[in-house]
């Protein structure tokens, strides 16, 4: 038994150094800053040989969703998002996670009753098929939004319009107006 | 003789089942037509309706509920004595806390960035606050184990804490269900020849509410152009989520809103729950031997005065009075939990 305990301690000591020897990494360097998506909306290219002027044309509403979007510093970040950037609010969460596995565990133990037991199994069918479920609607999603700009180049050769789906960022700096399109490899 | 005593009882007996099922026909009709016209009018005028709603019935349905709450406190609390101490203390405080919220965040003390984690401390204390009220209750409640609460709890602090500022919305369009369980357990207690017909009239709402969110989802948003239809829009969760119509949000809201006065204003005082309102004998502190009726009639008085400056307010400055009341209403929202409890 004593030796179980010296040697347990021993282990935790050693992963707890561990930890610390950590510290002596060096910093990483300073990610430069990544442009902010503020704004999802959908873009149409068309070739015109008409006309001698590249122009860009913004309906009002579209403006007035952008203004608003960025005036709102990119909008509502996502869930994924707010925990990425809040350690506290990530370690609160995970530690009432915890409590409540926990509580629930001994809350099983404790229920000698089939009909608890028959309910978790119950909850946990329902959790495997709703994973399965979401598994298979994710295998049939559509095809990426990419594919709609790989047939660009083809399509200005041909005059033809090309339509496709684009997100608006803001990127620092005082450069002119950049259009980024995924084109094939 | 005899034989004839029976057939007049056995007519009797019949008669009695036949009233009670046309009584639950026609209550289960008229709640389904009120839900029916509820989700029309919160459709087509969503911003109207929510104006006129909260103008008329907000402060009514407060006095009833404070009406009800004090028919509902037993006349010696002995055995239930912590119970209600924690109750009561938790709604003060609770309160306090909610309504120095934005307040300390008017005042500049601390910035923006921090709201989330102050709303996510506050929904923890709330939750902590009801699952010390379910234990204390489970062990007045001998024979039923109530222990699997402590993890949900548990659960619901933990997406809180993922989520602070949808957990708070979620809590605006629980609230006015919470109503519909007390009609249940008032029914069951004073009506159960109407609890089936109410049960089967509940399978209604999801229903109105796939239908309304159905029909609205591609609805444009509303034009919140003016502070207060802002403050609705907002209220509603426009801000939080928006991919969604904003029109879909309120006109959900204000349905709920508007099932939730209706129950508090008129099924429950229908039904008896109230008592009778102006009688202070109906309620137990009031009735019972060196009782408290000039308290409890000052109370209620004063609770009519509220009601009265309450809409003296909403006719000065709709806008400003509405933001007072959706703060300080939180203390009916949080005094709901205890009471629900000693339903159960």
């Amino acid at each position: 038994m004593k030796r179980t305990l010296i040697l347990s301690t021993a282990i935790c000591a050693l992963l707890v150094s561990a930890i610390f020897a950590f510290a002596d990494i060096a910093r990483p360097k300073p990610s430069p800053a990544e442009p902010k998506t503020v704004f999802y909306t959908g873009l149409t290219i068309v070739p015109d040989a008409q006309t001698g002027r590249a122009r860009l044309q913004i309906s009002q509403t579209a403006l007035e969703r952008l203004k608003n979007a960025s005036a709102n510093n990119g909008g509502t970040p996502s869930v994924v998002q707010n925990v990425m950037h809040s350690s506290t609010r990530t370690i609160m969460a995970g530690l009432f996670m915890f409590l409540a596995v926990s509580f629930a565990g001994v809350w099983l133990a404790r229920s000698g009753q089939r009909r608890n037991h028959k309910a978790i199994a119950a909850v946990l069918v329902a959790a495997v098929v709703f994973g399965l479920a979401t598994m298979i609607v994710r295998a049939n999603a559509g095809p990426p939004q990419y594919l709609r700009w790989w047939n660009l180049s083809q399509s200005l050769k041909d005059g033809k319009a090309t339509t496709g789906p684009l997100d608006v960022e803001i990127v620092p700096g005082d450069d002119d107006l950049k259009l980024i399109i995924p084109v094939k490899k | 003789m005899q034989r004839a005593a029976n057939i007049s009882l056995v007519g009797w007996r019949a008669d009695t089942r036949a009233d009670a099922r046309s009584s639950a026909r026609t209550f289960a009709l008229v709640l389904a037509v009120s839900a029916c016209l509820s989700a029309a009018l919160a459709s087509w005028l969503p911003l109207q309706m929510s104006i006129a709603t909260v103008f008329l019935f907000a402060g009514p349905h407060n006095w009833f509920e404070a009406r009800y709450f004090l028919m509902r406190l037993p006349a010696r609390f002995a055995r239930s004595r912590n119970f209600f101490a924690l109750a009561f203390a938790g709604v003060f405080l609770l309160t306090l806390a909610y309504v120095s919220l934005p307040a300390l965040y008017y005042t500049g003390i601390w910035s923006g960035a921090h709201w989330p984690t102050a709303i996510a401390s506050w929904n923890t204390l709330m939750l902590l606050w009801i699952c010390a009220l379910v234990r204390m209750r489970a062990r007045q409640k001998a024979g039923r184990d109530w222990s699997w609460f402590a993890p949900l709890a548990f659960l619901l602090c933990a997406v809180n804490w993922l989520v602070p500022e949808l957990f708070s919305l979620a809590i605006v369009y629980a609230h006015p269900l919470v109503a519909l369980w007390f009609l249940d357990r008032h029914l069951r207690r004073t009506k159960p020849e109407w609890l089936g017909a109410y049960r089967r009239c509940l399978f209604l709402l999801p229903l109105l509410m796939a239908g309304m969110l159905w029909q609205l989802s591609r609805t444009s948003s509303l034009a919140d152009d003016n502070g207060l239809f802002w403050r609705i829009t907002q209220h509603a969760g426009a801000q939080l989520l928006p991919n969604i119509s904003s029109h879909m949000l309120v006109s959900a809201h204000v349905f709920l809103e508007m099932l939730h006065y209706g129950v508090w204003i008129v099924a429950l005082p229908l039904i008896g729950a109230s008592g009778a309102l102006w009688s202070v004998q109906t309620i137990p502190l009031a009735r019972r031997r060196h009782g408290l009726p000039k308290l409890m009639a000052a109370i209620l008085i004063g609770g009519l005065f509220v009601v009265a400056l309450l809409w003296a307010g909403f006719s000065t400055n709709y806008a400003a009075t509405r933001d007072i009341y959706f703060a300080v209403a939180i203390a009916h929202v949080l005094a709901e939990a205890p009471f629900l409890l000693r339903m159960i």
